[in-house]
């Protein structure tokens, strides 16, 4: 059976729709969402609504809990303190324009989503706000995915769509010393695990504007990353409209992300 | 002259052990550094004398090097010092009485000393820290999963990890780990095989038991101020 799973819907109900439609004209129904629904773009409720409408199995996204909870991520969210003000002009904007009743459905998002062997999280196992990109540590990677008790691992976040293999691993591990001299050594053949990265609906940052989503087959294992194009100028319209601030609908247009880079893939707030 | 590291923990106010072990230390040669990976404090008696020690050394003991431990942290969540976290931990796990208890053993004179502390010590390519670099609560042990044990490291960085929270004393050694990784996007495919170099964690006791580190030849002594042998020579000259 195949079933597509979306991130970073980021308020652009544009993109959300082309999406979905594209899923729907692939006779696909199930459709997993790992959150981010709303911050950046201009459409929160609309893309909240939807999703509800749609009865969309959702993950809460770090926007998502910051909406809800209030900010209080460390630092680590953004680069520099430019884009930290500009996440926050966002996100005080978007929480005066929730409703209640979307708020409330926000909150009620699990953290993640877990179908036998498939884990579904917006951003690690550890935490919506730790980013695992494609080219991080391999074996901090697939510690994530193996810890975790899952055999693949579905995230966003990053807004890179990827698909991500660990296998072949080995490890030789020696105690070489305890209190009573005790010594042994062991290999260990680590797990093949693998990490699939839905990129973003709403707010793309993989180097072109076209929204990103995956397919993945189960009886074959396959995965399809897909690009779908959208009104982009409806929804930077909107953005201006609304007095976000105008470098959202920019970067929109421009398919890549200057602001928000995560370096370190390793760092989990404290919060 | 050699020198070692000498990695104690988990004294839990008890100045006794302490001054055993200043004792024990003094009897070996060497260079030594003396750290205290944290829980200095615990519910179970007064804790003053032994910070006032630790503050002020007495003349001829080895200067210690403090950071907080997980005792430490509740202590000082508990008293207002993380905010609005309170000592949860220890009330979920041991009840209202020992938090009260560990409140009591410690005078409020010494929360500013103990709020100075640092999470951890980095030394050379060596990671120093109560829990491990993820959690001061991180309970690092023999049978701790290795990929764990890489992350802790990968974290900070380091080849080896010197921890106090599991109470064990072990020298585990990880070497030729190696793993494959196939990342496909929208840029294409891309294969690349990922080796780490050799990389140590070091559980380093508790209380009377404690550890001794040889920097230059990276061996470990696992000691302890309860079975004190009769001879006073220990054999590390």
């Amino acid at each position: 059976m195949k079933q597509a799973v979306i991130s970073c819907l980021h308020a652009n109900l544009p993109a959300v729709q082309a999406v979905l439609n594209h899923i729907d004209r692939q006779g696909i129904d199930t459709i997993t969402c790992l959150g981010d629904l709303v911050g950046y773009g201009p459409h929160p409720n609309e893309v909240v609504d939807l999703i509800k409408e749609r009865e969309i199995p959702t993950c809460q996204g770090c926007w998502d809990e910051d909406v809800v909870d209030g900010l209080d991520a460390c630092d680590c969210s953004y680069p520099s303190q430019l884009a930290e003000r500009r996440g926050h002009l966002a996100h005080k904007w978007t929480t005066e324009k929730l409703t209640n009743e979307n708020k409330d459905f926000l909150a009620s998002l699990p953290t993640s989503i877990r179908r036998d062997k498939l884990l579904f999280v917006h951003g690690s196992p550890n935490s919506q706000h730790e980013y695992l990109l494609p080219d991080m540590d391999a074996f901090a990677a697939l510690e994530r995915v193996e810890m975790s008790g899952a055999e693949t691992l579905f995230c966003g976040h990053t807004h890179l769509p990827y698909v991500r293999e660990l296998g072949q691993g080995s490890i030789r591990i020696t105690l070489k010393n305890t209190p009573n001299k005790q010594t042994e050594e062991k290999e260990i053949n680590l797990p093949m695990r693998r990490i699939i990265n839905a990129g973003s609906v709403g707010e793309p940052r993989h180097g072109g504007s076209k929204a990103t989503y995956v397919i993945f087959d189960d009886k074959t294992n396959n995965i399809d990353i897909k690009e779908v194009s959208y009104d982009i100028d409806r929804t930077c319209k909107a953005i201006i409209e609304a007095g976000l601030p105008s470098i959202f609908a920019w970067r929109l247009n421009h398919g890549f992300e200057f602001a928000e880079l995560a370096e370190d893939a390793s760092h989990v707030c404290e919060r | 002259m050699i020198e070692r590291w000498a990695l104690i923990s988990g004294l839990k106010g008890d100045l006794e052990t302490y001054e055993r072990i200043q004792k024990d230390l003094k009897k070996i040669r060497g260079d030594i550094t003396l750290f205290v990976l944290g829980d200095m404090v615990g519910a179970e008696r007064d804790c003053n004398s032994l910070i006032d020690r630790l503050i002020n050394p007495h003349p001829g003991d080895l200067k210690p090097h403090c950071i907080y431990g997980w005792w430490e942290d509740q202590l000082l969540a508990e008293r207002g010092f993380r905010g609005e976290q309170k000592a949860d931990a220890l009330r979920l796990n041991k009840g209202e009485g020992i938090v009260k208890a560990l409140v009591n053993a410690v005078d409020p004179y010494y929360l500013n000393w103990l709020a100075s502390l640092e999470f951890g010590f980095v030394e050379l390519d060596c990671g120093l820290i109560h829990g491990s670099s993820k959690d001061i609560g991180d309970k690092i042990t023999i049978d701790t999963p290795p990929l764990i044990l890489l992350d802790r490291l990968t974290r900070l960085g380091v080849n080896r990890l010197f921890t106090a929270r599991s109470s064990q004393q072990f020298h585990l050694e990880l070497t030729d780990a190696v793993v494959n990784s196939y990342v496909k996007d929208l840029g294409g495919d891309r294969k690349q095989e990922q080796k780490v170099p050799k990389r140590g964690v070091i559980g380093i006791g508790a209380g009377a038991y404690y550890t001794l580190y040889d920097v230059g030849s990276d061996k470990t002594h696992f000691l302890n101020v309860l079975d004190q042998p009769k001879s006073n020579t220990r054999g590390f000259g």
